[in-house]
């Protein structure tokens, strides 16, 4: 008995009325949360949603905070939109390197329309803005071109295009701007000499990549990624490889600029690596088209040759590419022979004719 | 900058997790997914060094994500890998004040995570974090740095003891508290040495040498962590080895438990954890025990350590320390002086302007007193002490409890240095033994009955009691003077020599009877051997029933006592006694000389031991000498020193108990009960709480009474033979094991 009487009690428990006494609280309801909290102090996100009210540099800003902490994907989108059109509008108060050091870490976003936006807002900067920032901006690229989702490294790839067609020379004499991201190509393609030493020495052997993109990508995907991949490699070496301007004629006041006057780059004399920590051969910096052809022929060149004449077989999207490839790496070469046998350009025309013909 | 959460779905393209896991079940084919992963570390640590403390949450995220993966897979290729734990050192020491939070906490764990997988060694680790863990002002840090370091040089010394690695860091530590020694960060040398000894990782010499480098730092935490090092170090030590042993699991319950029991998975798991502890424990048990002495014992120089300590913090009028911290460094100074007999003469004079009633704590300074004083400290340096205390705290007018610790505190001291007393203060103490309060007259009989032991001259005959005056008489009871020590010899070594004397008595004997028994004719040589042999017993026979009389040795103003030995001594005795004496002294030496003379077997020693076993049960059955008992109090004060309690404890005698103490000495160890509740009650809810089920008793208790009453009158209505056939039904389900069959093997 005794359980069932308590538990009609219980049970009346629940609806009976709280009696209210003059000139004490009200009793406090049994499932009371204590949620007071004490705080040194109190930040609030600007939350206002009226945009209009703002003076414009303080929208600006606003947008620019949003497209980190926004939670939507849209929202990031909307954000970085606004960006991309009035960035080039007067006023907004807030420098390009601020910009860049806000948004490009947006290069690995998770959503695919983020960073479509992302590469708008990058080629709608003024490109004279671009080369002080290349290895801030190449130290994204590449954490981007070997990113797990293989989308983020089509975005990286474009990046990367957009940044050679933006500040090429600047891109590959950075420091670290040559081999590293030769690096990071070649372990992208699978073509990674270093992976195979370190696991040959376990007596293991190293295949061909098994696969290239991520799970999700369909096998018809596939080569249309590996011959943009192959595109980018191109162009990429095509602008380390290509041949410098070299002014033949003295000019009084080029010369006398050149001593006398401020830089106009900043740090000119980083290659001279005063205060830094010493380089090792991958972070050196490459200034000059020898020196990268150099290195490029020691360390990689094999590696890439070889991958080229893999790819060139498959044909279709993947071959062109590769053609296009191949012309980059003789270009090279080209030039090296023209050194050696001093000859000028001629010869370079002809085998670039031939590639052709061959295609 | 505020963290995006990362919704499920969009976590699937990136999992750095399932790729670690991929990588973890087959290394080779992965090789190329893991070298890109660690070109995108290398790139991310890049991104986040150029600004360590501008990096945006997502850079710091993804950072950590592709250190925790490169960690758990890097030792699969460590040629890739090979510059990682630099890295990370790098980045720990550079950056540990701006790093983000979790990502430094990732990094820590990711070298000791290294150094577990082998990729670099204890040593290593070790210096780097050290460093960090005394500059660090961030208490989380430290703490996890303070854990890591100690679980690791645990684990390096877990197999065995790790010589090269303990040297090195105890190097360091010596020299972090003597580079600096006005520096706090000391603390962080006691807190690990001091954690280290109580686990028994380090037990030599050298963490002694820190820790007393420690003791005479400057600053006074340091200070503290070094004294109470040597003062409770070694206690902490045996309780934590008392802890390890005190769970006994009772393998038969368990086993019982089984049978009746449901089985189930969690039972049988719990049954082998207790099958591997019994093991575990026996094989502890059958290692041999290591011998770990004590940290005081360890000390190089005491005598050196001990000035030093006293000069700096005490007696150097500048110093600042608290009376706290003083009075811990003059109980550790003081507890050398005792253990090691060390001899630093301007302490004594140091006291004295702390003897007083008034002083706060002051039975803490009279417990070091008495703890700095053994028998060779020089009695005049003593007796102005004594008599400071006598005059300041023994009087008529003084409270009880300041005179019973007066004079207790001067029993403690008198009983390791009886010298230090004159006769005219010692019979004005013991005076006071008809004092009305109970704790002084029992200090005060303390302090009377040692001197009728060690000194029974001093007092006055009435006080002298029976046996002080037989002894004095006797000549058993002397004085000993200032510096002579007791003479040393094997234990036990007097009792075999007396064993075997008595063994071959017993052979002679036997061979005499024998001898009798065979050939009577034969016997005149045997005889002589019998007679002397009978002669020998019984001279030692006379020498025991007359030894009371060679008083004539040692009296000197007893007149009486000496009167009664020359009436009583006839002319030729007293040349015989004289004689006896020296037989006597010859005895023991040539008792002695066996060690000298013969090669004792392990069965002699055996047999030794357990002769020295035998008289020790004998003798704490019997009525226990009084040296004895004296030797062992000062042993024992010698292993725990002697305390502020030791000295109050007389006061506390005869005084009752108020109510409230009673009824919280009542309500120790029983369960709070804030309503009134029968313990039955209280249990259950208890068990309640815990999440344990009720038995079937109270289930039945609670059932509704609506349900059980149509039972109940069907019983009512059964005949007689199905109310038998129940019964046997019963009988025979409670034989096989009850309705679950528990115990039965199917």
């Amino acid at each position: 008995m005794g359980s069932s009487n308590k538990k009609k009690k219980e049970k009346k428990k629940d609806f009976q009325k709280a009696k209210l006494k003059v000139g004490k609280a009200k009793a406090k309801a049994a499932s009371f949360t204590d949620t007071s909290f004490k705080s040194k102090s109190i930040t609030v996100n600007q939350q206002s949603l009226s945009h209009a009210s703002l003076p414009f540099p303080d929208q600006f800003k606003q947008h620019l905070s949003l497209c980190i902490s926004a939670k939507s994907d849209s929202a990031r989108r909307d954000a970085l939109a606004y960006i991309t059109n009035h960035i080039s509008s007067p006023g907004h108060g807030v420098g390009i390197p601020q910009i860049l050091t806000k948004l490009l870490p947006l290069l690995t976003d998770t959503s695919v329309p983020v960073r479509t936006q992302l590469l708008k807002l990058l080629s709608s900067l003024p490109p004279t803005s671009i080369p002080p920032h290349v290895i801030q901006i190449l130290l994204y690229i590449r954490s981007g071109l070997t990113h797990l989702s293989p989308s983020v490294r089509l975005t990286a790839l474009s990046a990367l295009e957009w940044l050679l067609s933006a500040a090429g020379p600047a891109t590959v004499s950075c420091a670290g701007g040559w081999l590293k991201t030769l690096t990071s190509f070649s372990s992208m393609m699978g073509w990674n000499p270093s992976v195979s030493t370190a696991m040959a020495t376990k007596g293991w052997s190293v295949g061909i990549k098994p696969v290239l993109l991520g799970k999700h990508n369909t096998k018809k995907g596939e080569p249309e990624a590996k011959a943009r991949q192959l595109e980018v490699l191109a162009k990429f070496i095509a602008e380390g490889l290509k041949e410098e301007v070299v002014e033949s004629e003295f000019e009084e006041e080029a010369y006398r600029n050149n001593l006398y006057r401020l830089p106009t780059t900043p740090n000119p004399f980083a290659y001279l690596n005063l205060f830094g920590i010493p380089r090792d051969e991958e972070n050196e910096m490459y200034l000059d088209r020898e020196s990268r052809l150099r290195v490029f022929d020691a360390k990689w060149r094999a590696v890439i040759e070889k991958g080229k004449e893999d790819a060139r077989k498959e044909g279709g999207a993947v071959g062109r590419a590769a053609a296009a490839l191949h012309r980059a790496l003789n270009g090279g070469i080209v030039v090296v022979r023209e050194e050696e046998t001093e000859d000028e350009g001629e010869d370079e025309e002809e085998e670039e004719d031939d590639e052709m013909d061959e295609d | 900058m505020p963290k995006r959460k990362v919704a499920a779905l969009e976590k699937v393209e990136a999992d750095l997790v399932s790729l670690q896991y991929k990588i973890r079940r087959d290394p080779r084919s992965y090789a190329q997914e893991f070298y890109d992963q660690w070109l995108a570390y290398d790139a991310q640590r890049q991104i986040f060094i150029s600004s360590p403390t501008t990096a945006s949450s997502d850079d710091v995220k993804k950072f950590h994500d592709l250190v925790d993966m490169v960690a758990h897979v890097a030792n699969l290729y460590p040629e890739i890998t090979a510059p990682f734990p630099d890295h990370l050192k790098e980045l720990l020491n550079q950056h540990h004040a701006v790093l983000d939070k979790e990502l430094r906490e990732k990094v820590v764990g990711s070298l000791v995570l290294l150094r577990r997988k082998e990729g670099i060694d204890s040593t290593s680790l070790l210096t780097t974090l050290f460093p960090i863990l005394i500059t660090t002002p961030s208490k989380t840090l430290r703490n996890q740095l303070y854990t890591k370091i100690i679980s690791d040089l645990r684990e390096s010394n877990s197999k065995s003891t790790n010589h090269k690695l303990n040297r090195t860091i105890q190097t360091v530590l010596h020299n972090l508290v003597t580079s600096d020694r006005t520096s706090s960060k000391g603390m962080w040398a006691c807190r690990i040495t001091r954690e280290l000894w109580r686990r028994q990782i380090w037990t030599d010499a050298r963490p002694c040498d820190v820790m007393k480098e420690a003791a005479l730092s400057d600053n006074e935490k340091v200070v503290i962590g070094g004294v109470r090092f040597f003062l409770g170090g070694d206690k902490e030590r045996e309780e934590l080895d008392d802890d390890d042993s005190d769970e006994d699991v009772d393998l038969k319950k368990f086993k019982h438990q089984g049978i009746i029991n449901k089985k189930t998975k969690k039972r049988q798991k719990e049954y082998e954890k207790a099958v591997q502890k019994v093991k575990r424990q026996e094989r502890k048990k059958q290692t041999p025990q290591n011998l770990n002495f004590s940290a005081l014992h360890l000390l190089h120089d005491p005598q050196g350590f001990a000035e030093k300590l006293f000069q700096k913090h005490l007696q150097n009028t500048k110093n600042k320390f608290s009376l706290d911290t003083k009075l811990l460094i003059l109980q550790l100074v003081t507890r050398l002086v005792g253990l090691h007999k060390l001899t630093i003469i301007s302490l004594y004079s140091w006291f004295i302007k702390y003897l007083t009633p008034k002083q706060t704590n002051v039975t803490s300074f009279l417990a070091s007193l008495a703890q700095a004083t053994h028998n060779l400290v020089p009695p005049d340096v003593i007796e102005p002490l004594i008599v400071k205390i006598a005059n300041e705290f023994v009087s008529e007018a003084s409270a009880a409890e300041v005179a019973s610790a007066g004079i207790n505190s001067i029993r403690e001291v008198a009983l390791r240095q009886p010298l230090c007393m004159n006769e005219t203060l010692l019979q004005d103490l013991v005076e006071y033994q008809r004092s009305k309060d109970k704790g002084t007259s029992m200090a005060a009989k303390g302090l009377q009955s040692l001197y009728r032991e060690v000194y029974p001259e001093l007092l006055q005959k009435k006080y002298r009691g029976k046996a002080a005056t037989m002894g004095l008489r006797s000549g058993e009871v002397k004085l000993r003077k200032f510096g002579e020590e007791e003479e040393g010899g094997i234990e036990g070594l007097a009792l075999l020599a007396k064993y075997k004397e008595e063994q071959k008595k017993k052979k002679l004997e036997e061979e005499a009877e024998e001898g009798k028994e065979k050939k009577d004719e034969d016997g005149s040589e045997d005889e002589d051997d019998f007679n002397s042999d009978e002669w020998e017993v019984g001279s030692t026979d006379s020498e025991s029933s007359d030894g009371w009389i060679s008083v004539s040795s040692a009296g000197d103003d007893d007149e009486p006592v000496k009167k009664k030995a020359r009436t009583d001594g006839d002319d030729e005795e007293i040349p015989d006694l004289v004689d006896l004496a020296a037989e006597k002294a010859a005895e023991i030496e040539r008792l002695q000389k066996l060690a000298t003379t013969t090669i004792l077997t392990p069965a002699d020693l055996a047999k030794m031991h357990e002769l020295v076993r035998d008289a020790k049960i004998e003798k704490a059955m019997g009525p226990q000498s009084m040296s004895k008992r004296r030797k062992e109090l000062i042993d024992k004060h010698i292993e725990d020193g002697v305390t502020a309690d030791d000295i109050e404890l007389p006061a506390m005698l005869g005084k009752k108990a108020t109510k409230e103490e009673r009824a919280e000495r009542a309500k120790e160890g029983k369960p709070g009960r804030d309503e009134h509740k029968s313990t039955q009650a209280i249990k259950r809810s208890k068990k309640e709480a815990e999440g344990k089920s009720s038995t079937n008793k109270e289930k039945a208790r609670k059932k509704n009474f609506l349900m059980t009453i149509g039972k109940a009158r069907a019983k009512n209505k059964r005949s007689l033979t199905e109310t038998k056939k129940r019964l046997t039904a019963h009988i025979a389900r409670s034989k096989s094991g009850g309705r679950r069959r528990n115990g039965v093997s199917i």
